[in-house]
């Protein structure tokens, strides 16, 4: 039974970060791993969004629905987000909103009183709770060069006289649900790839031959050093396995002029988030999760009857 | 390659796709009903008594702009064409016209009659809204890029259809089996000329040829062909000798020319001559007058109003009315005849060929002021036959004290006839698209005149003012001729766009360049064609034509040509000097406008061998095709040289493509003309789709045609509309790819679709069979939302009119309080508010019944009030109101979309994002899916081109030019500098590879379930796509038990009513194919009509049966069971007895069958095989 340790322990290098955008690398671990680490920041790291709007006036050009469909794809500040109740777990609730634990009111005012058009953004909805509030992306802009006026995200214009007034909901959700509750604008990994030029089989090439062959590359992964006529390896990230250079070598009869392979445990990821909560935070909660659902899995296994102990959790977890 | 964003606010050229409908309506208003009042002839009434003479004839008219109806003030308000929409009223404005009376010959008494709302098309010089600014139309709460050319109709917007028309003023020659019909001895062969008077009223007369020799003039009057002897006409018509006929029918032969090229006469027009002439001798009529008197004693019986004329009056007058109409003198008749024998010997003798009549050469329009004209031709002349016979009547009855002489009198009994009885015959028109009327007005069809414009979206609107339909009566025809794509039409009717399917080649479409002459010219100014006809002829005898007048020159083909202008011989020009005319008259008309018309067509039909019959026909008539192109013995500096040409003279003229070649043409070919641009020959709705040439051709068809069925944006003016349906996009976007057409026509304004991410792959079978896999998250932020508008109008009035005199308001009822929480205090439904399926949305209060009526929402889904109006002419309590619905429609499985190529799919699944493949590099997840079968057999090529051109010009932030022919227009300024003969996919792929990604448009994918790379690169990049108006949610049927017929007790079918889908003989076929008998029966029997009968088998009626009350007993209740049922008593009513009944499950139509044959006194009996009695 007792079989050989698979246990591996990935690694993690952190290259960038920045408040909406991480670059980091995972080393000693499967794409499988890579891969729902991706799925979950994307589909089911929780972040809040508007999910009920109440309107009591409405006369500018645009349809209550799709007013209210504006304002759940507008971002909010969601660190608390995964302290937060779900409206559907709340027991102090019904879900309806009402409750401090599961979500956060908002109000909007808006009336047009002169000739200009009148924006009303992001900016002018007034949350009940100040730790949620909609993402202000001039934050780091602002910091830089000072007194840009900002204008939040644009929800709706209004002209002389037309008027918009409500009151909505912001609720815990995943992005798996509906994709207004996706913390991840784009979460992607690739294969970190090693390359080897054969440079015996490259010396043979004349430089014409290697020029033509660096650039048949469509991004920047060989370049031809103006001094030696060496093709080095520049970037060999930029790289998309496109094939292109392979394909090229071998139509000018030298295959095996470089040596591409992926290394399969080895996986750079690229996180941009939408500003409701940081790229790392996005992360650290992506694995957080993760590791819930694992534990689900392995609780529920060998505590089957244990149900009461682990609630709902393990039972979804078997239910599948 | 790349478009710049310009702000084109100037909708010059939209306005050109709609100028043939304004002008001919405008002309209408102009001077057409001035002429068309003229042209009318007066009504005499005699009274015998009194010796007096009445004359009836109607004079000036007086056409007003629309106004709104106010009884009380002189003041009157403009009636806005926003306003009809909204109040479902129709734009109207009121015509008034002068009726003149004399009687004898004493003073013109002139009386104003009211002849009722005559309707006005929008942006007419009737319409308020002609020439306003774009921001004064959106203030009159129109579109801005408005452009009229329609009626408002109750408040439904009407366009009259464009329809093919024969030639006017050409004589064609023809052959037809049912002209060897038509009597004894008569051939298949004739010539036929649509004549044109200049109230566009038209006769059609035949020329029909005889097996004898001889031709007879055919002419309908009063609905009944009328035949006469082509010798007698001649005579007739001028008073000339024998000689002169004879000389003037054989002037095509000479035998000097015995079958050379263009000889058009033989030896036996001589023959047939001597025949024509020999036939009048036999009728013992010998000189003119004769004639004359022969024609008026035929015609003195159906020639109305000319009982006591002179013989020889009548003839004139059938003369004047009847033949040949568009000429008003004899001796241009008679030269005319003399041309249509020739023609119609030359047809026989076989020097000439037929004209197809299916042939655009050969055809015309009818335009909507011109169907309008004439149909209030008719009307008037009706109404004052009416008057007439109304005072004839009065004037017989001698019991009335009917004063002839006073005309307040005879006004009284005109009112009988009401005048406003001619505007309410064109509203209805205009309402249903028929013609009432007993003549058919020379036209080919009596309904179908006019349709909806619908605004489903911006290209179907407008598609309905291009469309040229070839007529009614060639629908049914089962030939398929003249549906052919001839190439003819070429540069006037698009070959791609074109319905499929029933109306395949009859419904064309006119291209984006083709224009319809009019009655105004460049300026605007209304032409005078006797003006322009003495200055063309001014011109044409300064080159040297021979003038026909005074004397006809005794000389044919091909020695001299005939010139033909409008229909009249007008001259000969000698065959050597023709070409050279047909030169100059072709440079006067680009270069000076006002000698020679812009748009006149110069049909040269060159003399050859057995071709079309050669002459020179000119023709400056309005409602005829033209397009321009280039004319190249003019400079092309600034444009001078664009030509306006027809498709009569196009077929004979040499016109090369831009592109440099010479088109495969001889030396001695050489071009004359050039094309201005290849895609010149599309529709605007053709010209929309990017790359079209490089696609197969049906493809471009089908875009053609989903194009019009896309839901899009569809209007800006939405929320002051009130159409029944709407559908409306919410988010879309302009394309990255585009046709210059697409910038030209302001498309932009009206965007039809997204650009979503397409990647082409197999990913998850459910894009199998043109289904297609939409992004769940694309569609959750946005994606081809949509809503459907739907307009609820209640009239009040209406109502109450039709069921007793009863008050009906709007008002909530004060006693049932749960209305209040759909229904506002005034009756009707809050704003905003949404409405469940058989919930209220508004309550009709009858004052006289005191009750309250609560309108329920019908349908299965929840909507919301998006609008609601009421009319403020009843200032207390509105009587109309329009309660606009919004359907949500956003996008579920089921639901169609399309690309701009032809490629229609169904969406299978709304896909979880993290479950799309992702590309490694971008990480991008492509919006929608579908499948790379797709692509090889339909040829799509422009669809891949899209997908990498789009790509490149997203990364650089550029719009793409994707005008079709790109490679057929040479350089005009031959710049080297351009010399990169590069082609148009490597243009496209390097601009891919100078931005990082794959030269054809590849990308490495991920699988979003695994995360492992897919095997293959796959081809991924925004393609343009439209949602298709067909949604599910409209479709979808479903039924398990339900509403039954009442006699079969059968489901019955139609989805409204929650009906069934119709299980029939052939899904029954199938059933029994695969032996499932136990799922037919069920479906059958079980599921539809299944019915337990009583049958009496002693005398094996089924119908004999009957129930018998049992009596009530006592029976005890035992408790906690049900109540004992008694067992129900039957018995037969024929036998009287219950002791043979047994129950037996048929199908209840079975009983129903019986009791029908029983109704015929057929007896079915039945025999139980486990009968009681047996």
């Amino acid at each position: 039974m007792e079989g050989a340790s698979y246990q591996r322990f990935p690694k993690v290098k952190i290259r960038e970060l920045r408040d909406d955008y991480a670059k980091f690398e995972l080393h000693d671990t499967d794409v499988s791993m890579a891969n729902a680490l991706r799925r979950v920041m994307i589909a089911e790291v929780p972040t809040i969004a508007i999910d009920l709007v109440e309107i009591e006036v409405n006369s500018s050009v645009l349809n209550d629905e799709f007013i209210a469909h504006r304002l759940g794809l507008i971002p909010l500040t969601s660190e608390r987000a995964m302290s937060m109740r779900f409206s559907r777990d709340c027991d102090a609730c019904d879900g309806d909103g009402q409750c401090e634990f599961c979500s956060v009111e908002f109000h909007l005012r808006a009336k047009c009183h002169s000739d200009q058009t009148l924006d009303v953004s992001s900016k002018d909805l007034y949350s009940s709770d100040h730790t949620v509030v909609p993402v202000d992306f001039s934050d780091s802009a602002a910091a830089a060069g000072e007194a840009l006026d900002t204008k939040g995200i644009i929800i709706v214009k209004l002209r002389r006289g037309q008027e918009l007034r409500l009151r909505a909901i912001a609720r815990k959700g995943i992005g798996k649900d509906h994709a207004k509750w996706s913390p991840a604008a784009t979460v992607t990994f690739m294969y970190e790839p090693s390359i080897h030029i054969n440079e015996d089989l490259m010396e043979t090439l004349t430089l014409e031959e290697k020029t033509s062959w660096v650039e048949s590359s469509p991004t920047k992964v060989f370049e031809l050093d103006p001094v030696t006529h060496q093709v080095l390896v520049v970037d060999p990230e930029a790289y998309t396995y496109d094939d292109e250079v392979i394909k090229k070598a071998e139509a000018m009869g030298k295959a095996g002029l470089v040596d591409i392979t992926a290394k399969e445990d080895s996986f750079i990821f690229t996180v941009e988030s939408t500003g409701a909560i940081k790229a790392s935070q996005l992360i650290l909660n992506a694995i957080d999760i993760l590791k819930q659902k694992l534990d689900a899995v392995r609780l529920s296994d060998d505590t089957v009857e244990a149900d009461d102990q682990f609630g709902e959790l393990g039972a979804h977890m078997r239910g599948g | 390659m790349v478009v710049k964003f310009s702000e084109n606010q100037d909708y010059e050229a939209l306005r050109e796709l709609f100028r043939h409908h304004i002008e001919s309506y405008d002309h209408l208003v102009d001077a057409g009903l001035e002429t068309l009042m003229n042209s009318i002839k007066p009504v005499e009434i005699y009274d015998s008594f009194t010796d007096r003479k009445l004359r009836i004839w109607l004079g000036k008219t007086e056409f007003y702009p629309p106004q709104k109806e106010r009884n009380l003030r002189t003041m009157r308000e403009a009636l806005l064409p926003s306003e009809c929409r909204q109040a479902k009223i129709s734009y109207t404005g009121k015509l008034m016209a002068d009726v003149c009376f004399q009687y004898d010959e004493k003073a013109v008494i002139r009386e104003k009659f009211n002849f009722g709302q005559f309707p006005v098309m929008l942006k007419s010089k009737l319409c308020h809204l002609r020439g306003l600014d774009p921001k004064k139309l959106v203030s009159y709460k129109e579109e801005a890029s408005e452009m009229g050319g329609y009626f408002i109709m109750n408040g439904l917007e009407r366009v009259v259809r464009l329809l093919i028309a024969p030639k006017r003023n050409y004589p064609m020659s023809m052959v037809r089996n049912s002209f060897a019909d038509r009597r004894e001895g008569y051939t298949d062969k004739a010539v036929v000329i649509r004549c044109v008077r200049e109230d566009q009223s038209s006769v059609t007369v035949k020329l029909y040829y005889l097996r004898n020799g001889s031709a007879r003039l055919g002419f309908w009057v009063k609905g009944k062909e009328y035949l006469l002897p082509i010798g007698v006409v001649l005579k007739a018509l001028i008073d000339t000798t024998d000689h002169e006929i004879f000389a003037s029918l054989t002037s095509c032969y000479s035998d000097k020319h015995e079958k050379g090229k263009g000889a058009v006469g033989t030896q036996l027009v001589g023959e047939r001559a001597k025949i024509i002439l020999d036939e009048v001798r036999d009728l013992a009529l010998f000189d003119h007058r004769q004639c004359l008197e022969h024609i008026g004693q035929h015609f003195q019986p159906v020639m109305e109003g000319m009982e006591k004329e002179k013989m020889s009056t009548i003839a004139d007058a059938v003369f004047k009315n009847y033949i040949f109409v568009h000429l008003d003198n004899n001796y241009d008749k008679f030269n005319l005849l003399i041309f249509m024998a020739q023609k119609l010997f030359s047809l026989i003798d076989q020097t000439s060929v037929p004209d197809n009549p299916d042939s655009l050469q050969n055809q015309d329009v009818l335009l909507p002021g011109q169907l309008i004209t004439i149909y209030m031709k008719e009307k008037l002349e009706d109404w004052l036959q009416k008057v007439k016979k109304l005072l004839q009547d009065e004037l017989s009855d001698s019991s009335k004290n009917f004063d002839f002489c006073s005309l307040a009198d005879v006004k009284k009994v005109m009112d009988k006839n009401p005048s406003k009885q001619i505007s309410s015959a064109i509203d209805n028109l205009l309402k249903t698209g028929r013609l009432v009327t007993q003549t058919g007005l020379d036209l080919q069809q009596r309904a179908g005149f006019t349709v909806q414009a619908e605004r489903l979206n911006f290209l179907r609107f407008i598609s309905h003012f291009r469309a040229v339909h070839r007529g009614a009566s060639f629908a049914g025809l089962r030939t398929t001729t003249v549906r052919k794509l001839l190439p003819e039409s070429w540069g006037f009717l698009c070959p791609v766009h074109t319905p499929d399917g029933e109306p395949c080649g009859l419904l064309n479409h006119l291209t984006s360049t083709c224009r319809i002459t009019s009655y105004f010219n460049s300026q605007g100014k209304v032409r005078d064609f006797f003006k322009i006809r003495a200055s063309i002829l001014s011109v044409l005898i300064a080159v040297g034509m021979i003038p026909s007048l005074p004397k006809l020159v005794q000389m044919g083909p091909p020695d001299v040509l005939n010139v033909i202008l409008d229909g009249r011989i007008v001259g000969y020009i000698s065959s050597g000097e023709v070409e050279k005319v047909v030169a100059h008259l072709r440079q006067l008309k680009v270069l000076s406008p006002h000698v020679i018309p812009e748009d006149l067509e110069v049909g040269y039909v060159p003399l050859s061998i057995c071709g079309a019959y050669p002459g020179l026909f000119l023709f400056t008539s309005p409602s005829r095709f033209v397009r321009p192109v280039r004319n190249l013995s003019i400079s092309s500096e600034e444009n001078q040289n664009i030509e306006l040409i027809g498709p009569f003279e196009q077929v004979f003229m040499e016109i090369r493509c831009p592109d440099g070649g010479d088109g495969g043409r001889k030396d001695e070919f050489p071009a004359t003309h050039e094309e201005i641009h290849p895609t010149g020959m599309l529709s605007v709705v053709g010209n929309l789709t990017p790359w079209s040439d490089h696609n197969q051709s049906p493809r471009n068809m089908y875009q053609c045609q989903m194009a019009k069925q896309t839901m899009a944006f569809s209007l800006q003016a939405i929320q002051f509309r009130a159409d029944q349906k709407l559908y409306h996009l919410q988010t879309p976007q302009t394309p990255i790819v585009r046709t210059s057409t697409y910038m030209k026509y302001n498309i932009d304004e009206y965007p039809t679709g997204t650009n979503a991410i397409v990647a082409v792959l197999a990913y998850t079978g459910y894009d199998m069979e043109d289904a297609m896999i939409l992004n769940k998250s694309s569609v959750e932020r946005g994606m081809y939302h949509g809503q459907i508008y739907q307009t609820e109008t209640i009239d009040l009035s209406e109502q109450s009119s039709r069921s007793s005199r009863s008050q009906k308001l709007f008002r909530r009822s004060n006693i049932d309080k749960s209305v209040r929480s759909h229904i506002d205090s005034d009756g009707l439904p809050y704003v905003g508010q949404m409405i469940k399926p058989d919930e209220p949305y508004c309550s009709i209060y009858d004052e006289v019944a005191g009750t309250t009526r609560n309108m329920k929402l019908k349908g299965s889904e929840p909507v919301f009030v998006d609008y609601v109006s009421v009319d403020v002419k009843n200032k207390k309590h509105p009587q109309k109101v329009n309660i606009r619905f919004r359907h949500p429609r956003n996008p579920v499985i089921g639901d169609k979309f399309s690309s701009r190529h032809g490629q229609k799919g169904v969406c299978s699944q709304l896909w979880p994002d993290v479950d799309m493949p992702f590309s490694g590099a971008t990480g991008m997840r492509p919006d929608l899916i579908i499948n790379p079968h797709a692509f090889p057999s339909r040829m799509t090529i422009a669809m891949l081109m899209e997908s990498v051109a789009a790509k490149g010009g997203c990364l650089n932030g550029e719009f793409i030019n994707a005008t079709p022919f790109k490679s057929s227009v040479k350089k005009r300024n031959a710049g080297d500098e351009e010399s990169k003969t590069e082609s148009l996919v490597d243009e496209l792929g390097s601009t891919l590879v100078k931005k990082g990604f794959n030269y054809h448009g590849v990308e490495v994918l991920y699988s979003g379930v695994y995360g492992t790379e897919l095997t293959c690169e796959i081809f991924i990049g925004p393609v343009y796509y439209q949602r298709l108006r067909h949604m599910v949610s409209d479709k979808y049927q479903v039924r398990s038990t339900g509403t039954v017929d009442q006699v079969t007790r059968q489901p019955i079918k139609g989805r409204k009513k929650g009906g069934g889908i119709r299980f029939g003989e052939m899904e029954r076929d199938s059933m029994l194919a695969h032996g499932a008998s136990y799922l037919l029966h069920d479906r059958l029997h079980t599921c539809s009509d299944h019915h337990i009968a009583d049958v009496c088998s002693l005398c094996g009626s089924i119908l004999t049966s009957t129930l018998v009350q049992p009596q009530k007993r006592a029976v005890r209740e035992i408790g906690g069971l049900p109540p004992g049922k008694a067992p129900k008593r039957v018995i037969c009513h024929a036998c009287k007895t219950s002791k043979g009944m047994e129950t037996v499950a048929m199908p209840y139509v079975f009983k129903y069958l019986a009791a029908e044959l029983a109704a015929m006194n057929i007896r079915m009996t039945l025999q139980l095989s486990n009968a009681a009695g047996a």
